[in-house]
């Protein structure tokens, strides 16, 4: 792939951009909290549209289309069943919680609701994981860049880690936030002309539809056995493992989204946030997922077009959405497409960088090195954590693209350490009677069944390793939403029996923090159009209609 | 801060320009696509652009 000069000079007047939202948010940035939590100030159009742009990096929009090209329209459970339903259960009876304790962080909830060893269990692990998800991605992109346009991997990955450095120490929170509004509606202007010219030249989707297998348009026909499809899972482990166990694991306690949704101005718009930003995830798929499965139908053509190969001669997936912008945008529209790509891998690298900086800040700096500084030092050491959480995201860059194994362990582990968590969440909300000695032995105990359950199954020779092997699964995806099944009932088993045998907290310490101890916002003084319950019924009528009209 | 609206209805309307610029100078088209994509979509960013700054300027008047 050749760049003209236009296309250079788009991607320049994007890096000017960023950096200039970067220099006005600054002057929004007096104490820690303006740093760290946006001092709980940013109206909802905007944190809405954050909340799914910090989700949406490059990782996620590259492989989103690969999985497009691999598996087709199921790739959407990811975002329809794998995710709607959780936000809008976070919106609806999650977010009176977190908003509503004046908790700075999600794990700082759990301290307030459980007790100090919890919090740093999970403050730990996440800020670990957040630094080794941006460095993996960081590592994917200079990858890609190197490959497609010839780029040195050590300078993509520096300019793109130094802007996002200069725009996040300049204006914290707000600022990634901000620019991750730019980003989102560049995403989205920059890949969905793509989707509709490919689907134009494949003869529309009833086309496309004509030259690939049925399976790759339909999302729910070929579920009944994992053998009829792909992915290779069924309809329990599709709906319990990603449905529920992980997609509300994710989109309710992972502190990298929770975050925008607790830096809105109010209560009612902290709640409407994931709700409103259900409606353009929804629509995600038709803009990341089908140009994958276009591809498909593209190489079917004799247009000359192929999916990529790798030097083994397996499908290079990843390669499939920059190859068809390469097909379908000319310099110049071209320029655009690659500098969506860039934005998201920013908006997705900012996204770990200030949910990182407010954890380590608040909940491990503050929590254990020095508990009563004055603010100014807080908002220094989150300036410093800045810099210092931008080059460990490097460095673990570095270290994935010299010890691919280590990353893949790694990943496997946080796997483990996350599949249990929304048990505790749940417990923790629903229940005044769960303890912090409780929570504390159901999570390591969710953990451990998450890795016994690895290394008494088999997929595609992945686990196995505890000896026996109970059960083959066939395909890994299949085995991760078993695991993740298992993990979290057995945290919910363990949380439950353990906090029965342990002293539970007084309800006075309990104020704001559990149902029934916490006044449940009223609706009424706001519009109908802008009540968190209106808006969830239509979210749902729409997701419906959508898993209908591809079923 | 200044109104978000209007730094992204400014950077779009920008690109928006450029895109159309191009559309009408260079004759590029993509191998796959015979269409002036540029001149579409410059368009559309354009006009995009234009109603974020409408919008922007409307929020400034009311306050």
């Amino acid at each position: 792939m050749k760049l003209a000069p236009v296309d250079y000079f788009i991607l320049s007047l994007y890096f000017a951009f960023v950096l200039g939202i970067g220099w006005l948010a600054r002057r929004r940035v007096s104490t820690s909290s303006d740093f760290l939590t946006s001092g709980r100030s940013v109206p909802v159009w905007i944190t809405s549209l954050a909340f799914i742009a910090a989700n949406l990096g490059a990782q996620e929009v590259i492989g989103m289309c690969a999985s497009g090209a691999k598996y087709g329209i199921m790739t959407a459970h990811f975002y329809w069943i794998g995710a709607i339903p959780a936000m809008l259960f976070a919106g609806l009876f999650m977010m009176p919680f977190y908003y509503g304790s004046r908790a700075r962080s999600v794990p700082e909830y759990l301290k307030l609701r459980f007790d100090e060893k919890t919090r740093t269990l999970n403050a730990v692990t996440f800020a670990v994981m957040t630094i080794f998800s941006s460095g993996i991605s960081m590592y994917a992109l200079g990858l890609l860049f190197e490959l497609v346009l010839g780029w040195s991997f050590t300078a993509s990955v520096l300019l793109s880690a130094l802007i996002v450095l200069i725009y996040t120490f300049l204006g914290g929170l707000s600022s990634a936030i901000y620019n991750e509004v730019l980003q989102f509606f560049l995403i989205v202007l920059g890949f969905a002309p793509l989707s509709i010219l490919a689907l134009r030249r494949s003869g529309g989707w009833n086309g496309m539809a004509a030259r690939i297998p049925a399976v790759m348009t339909h999302s729910w026909s070929h579920v009944r056995h994992a053998s009829e499809n792909p992915m290779g899972v069924e309809v329990f482990g599709l709906v319990a493992g990603l449905g529920f166990v992980l997609s509300f694991g994710y989109w309710c306690t992972d502190f990298l989204v929770v975050q925008r949704a607790m830096a809105a101005d109010s209560m009612s718009a902290a709640r409407r946030t994931p709700i409103i930003a259900a409606f353009p995830k929804m629509v995600m798929p038709f803009i990341v997922i089908v140009p994958g499965i276009v591809a498909v139908a593209l190489s079917q053509m004799s247009l000359g077009y192929a999916i990529p190969h790798k030097a083994d001669g397996a499908f290079d997936y990843d390669q499939v959405l920059t190859t068809l912008m390469a097909q379908f945008y000319p310099s110049g529209m071209l320029g655009v497409g690659l500098t969506a790509l860039m934005a998201s891998f920013m908006s997705g690298m900012a996204g770990n960088v200030t949910a990182f900086n407010t954890v380590w800040t608040y909940d491990l700096y503050q929590g254990h090195i020095r508990k009563h500084a004055p603010d100014s030092h807080y908002l220094l050491v989150a300036r410093v954590t800045t810099i210092a959480g931008v080059a460990l995201s490097v460095a673990t860059a570095y270290l994935a693209s010299h010890f691919n194994n280590i990353m893949d362990f790694l990943q496997l582990v946080f796997g483990f350490v996350n599949a249990p968590l929304f048990a505790t969440f749940l417990l923790g909300m629903f229940w005044r009677r769960a303890t912090g000695h409780g929570a504390f032995a159901g999570l390591l105990a969710g953990t451990a069944a998450a890795a016994a359950t690895h290394g008494l199954t088999l997929a595609e020779g992945k686990g196995g390793w505890l000896g026996a092997v109970i059960q083959t699964f066939p395909s890994t995806m299949a085995q991760n939403f078993w695991i993740a099944i298992f993990a979290w009932s057995a945290c919910f088993a363990v949380t439950l029996l353990a906090s029965l045998l342990s002293p539970s907290k007084p309800e006075g310490e309990l104020r704001n923090l559990v149902y029934g101890l916490t006044d449940i916002p009223h609706d009424r003084a706001l519009a109908w159009y802008q009540r968190p319950v209106f808006l969830a019924v239509v979210v749902v009528v729409l997701l419906v209609a959508l898993n209908l009209l591809f079923w | 801060m200044t109104d978000l609206r209007a730094a992204i209805g400014m950077f779009f309307a920008v690109i928006g320009l450029i895109l159309t610029a191009a559309g009408m100078v260079l004759p590029g088209r993509a191998p796959l696509e015979n269409a002036n994509v540029n001149l579409y979509c410059g368009a559309a960013m354009l006009a995009f652009g234009a109603v974020m700054l409408w919008l922007a300027g409307r929020g400034r008047r009311s306050g």
